[in-house]
């Protein structure tokens, strides 16, 4: 079976999918794109609805048999069914459910508050020919705020909340396990993934939490994830952005 | 006695999703039927089964589940009856996109213009003191913006504007996926179709010039297809609002363009 990753520095949805790709051993063609230049929307399949409108804004496109796939949670799961390597998601369904809700909580409020404080920090950066071939007009709104800048004062304390909160959450979780789920999964692998960069951004949010930062560690180490880590061209790959995932626009 | 309880509204949106799920499993549940619009999903006795306050919850033995598309997806795992997933890897990858695209995408659109129109004037009239503390208790902060703006009428030109492009794009996407195949995201019947039809069966009625059997007749035939099945019907018969009876317009067997709803 033929396929492909388009994938940029290993972090944030490239780190999640590149960490599962390499954990579950599936042979694939690796193909550096950079996300930070919007560099997605040059590829053959960039108009594909599932590109196009993928919800996680430049995140790596996997192409198999030529239908091209998106979203980093699902790309995990897809990987853990196809590859050999050891399971990515609990067996039982309790279990498996715990994972899906755990990683939607990432997705919906963790991912778009990291994305913005990222790139904040750390722009992207696309050339007018670049932003005027993105499909999605709400993408490219969202790339031309954070290029011109703009970030309210409101949306910057939401999302430094969201990070503190997250943080929190893993916190608690981590009491008497050592990975969220009980055994190594796409849960720990998404969580750190939009997580690693936020250490130096937010501060405040890890200070006092010995297991969630012991966890970090654990994960970093995991062979996965030092495969996909030492993949980086940067010096640092959690300071590399793109813009991520909207704010929810209500509710 | 069963050993599911589903704590849910109408068949609609997030709470049709596990509602229909079961019954095309054939589970049989205990229905706790919840008022959205009566703020039932903020009083104590939901808060202590779940305290985000949000609807659906389902209990199975003593275990709480809430989130609607992933409780579809432990519905399908544990419980025996047709299969609701496909088998190969990748139409579940395609199954959990458009689960998403809907949910995060496109539902919150229609969601907006649905609170607007429908949840925002039905509780309009209560007591200002009652909504007031009906709001307060509201255990998550988002929440709380959407009822206020929902109740006073504030959503903005703007976001609105931006509702009605992401319906009308949304709606050209599930035609052109639909035109492709049978169902929305794989060759069987599956999570995402009953994910579909909860946000997809008012289409020809809220949206009657987007959505009709001259401009959309993939969706109109999906739409189609999945009301007649028992288990839908079983389902919608469960509703108990004018937003759930406004399935019967797929007994038409013919929707054209400008026709009064």
């Amino acid at each position: 079976m033929s396929t492909t990753l388009y994938h940029g520095e290993p972090n944030g949805p490239s780190l999640t999918v590149l960490a599962a790709l390499f954990a579950k051993e599936v042979p694939a063609e690796l193909v550096r794109i950079d996300l930070a230049r919007g560099e997605r929307h040059t590829l053959a399949c960039a108009q594909e609805p599932q590109v196009a409108m993928s919800v996680e804004g430049e995140g790596p496109v996997l192409l198999v048999e030529g239908e091209a796939m998106t979203d980093s949670v699902f790309l995990a799961c897809y990987l853990d069914d196809v590859g050999p390597g050891a399971p990515l998601r609990p067996a039982d369904p309790y279990g498996r459910w715990e994972t899906m809700t755990w990683c939607r909580q990432i997705i919906e409020r963790t991912a778009p508050a990291a994305a913005c404080l990222g790139c904040r920090a750390h722009p992207p950066e696309a050339d007018a020919a670049m932003l005027q071939r993105i499909g999605s007009a709400d993408l490219r709104a969202r790339w031309r705020e954070i290029m011109a800048g703009n970030f309210s004062e409101d949306h910057l304390s939401d999302s430094r909340t969201k990070i503190r909160l997250a943080v929190e959450k893993i916190e608690i979780r981590l009491d008497g396990r050592q990975w969220l789920m009980g055994t190594f999964s796409i849960a720990d692998i998404e969580s750190y993934a939009w997580l690693a960069g936020m250490v130096s951004l937010v501060p405040e949010a890890f200070a006092g939490r010995p297991r969630v930062t012991a966890w970090l560690e654990r994960v970093k180490g995991q062979p996965a994830v030092t495969k996909a880590l030492s993949l980086a061209r940067s010096a640092d790959p959690a300071a590399v952005w793109s813009v991520g995932p909207e704010i929810n626009r209500w509710g | 006695m069963p050993d599911v309880t589903l704590y849910h509204w109408e068949p609609n949106a997030n709470s049709g999703k596990p509602m229909l799920a079961l019954m095309e499993k054939g589970v049989a549940f205990n229905s706790h039927y919840l008022d959205l619009l009566s703020f039932d999903q903020h009083a104590p006795e939901y808060l202590a089964v779940n305290p985000q306050g949000t609807i659906p919850a389902m209990l199975h033995g003593d275990r709480v589940l809430t989130e609607s598309t992933a409780i579809m997806e432990y519905v399908e795992e544990v419980f025996a009856g047709p299969r609701l997933m496909p088998a190969d890897p990748r139409d579940r990858w395609r199954v959990r996109w458009w689960m998403k695209f809907m949910d995060q995408w496109l539902a919150p659109s229609f969601s907006m213009i649905g609170w607007k129109v429908f949840v925002g004037p039905a509780v309009r009239d209560k007591d200002p003191k009652e909504l007031q503390a009906a709001i307060e208790r509201i255990p998550l902060p988002e929440r709380r913006v959407a009822w206020r703006k929902a109740i006073s009428g504030q959503f903005g030109a703007e976001e609105l504007e931006e509702s009605r492009r992401r319906v009308a794009l949304g709606i050209r996407m599930l035609e052109e996926e639909l035109a492709r195949r049978a169902w929305l995201a794989s060759n069987q019947y599956s999570l995402a179709d009953i994910n579909g039809f909860n946000l997809a069966y008012g289409l020809p009625v809220v949206w009657p010039e987007l959505s009709n059997d001259e401009l959309t007749p993939h969706i109109l035939r999906w739409l189609r297809t999945i009301y007649a099945r028992p288990a839908t019907k079983a389902c919608w018969a469960m509703g108990r609002t004018s937003m759930a009876k406004r399935v019967a317009i797929l007994e038409q067997p013919q929707i054209t363009p400008g026709q009064p709803a």
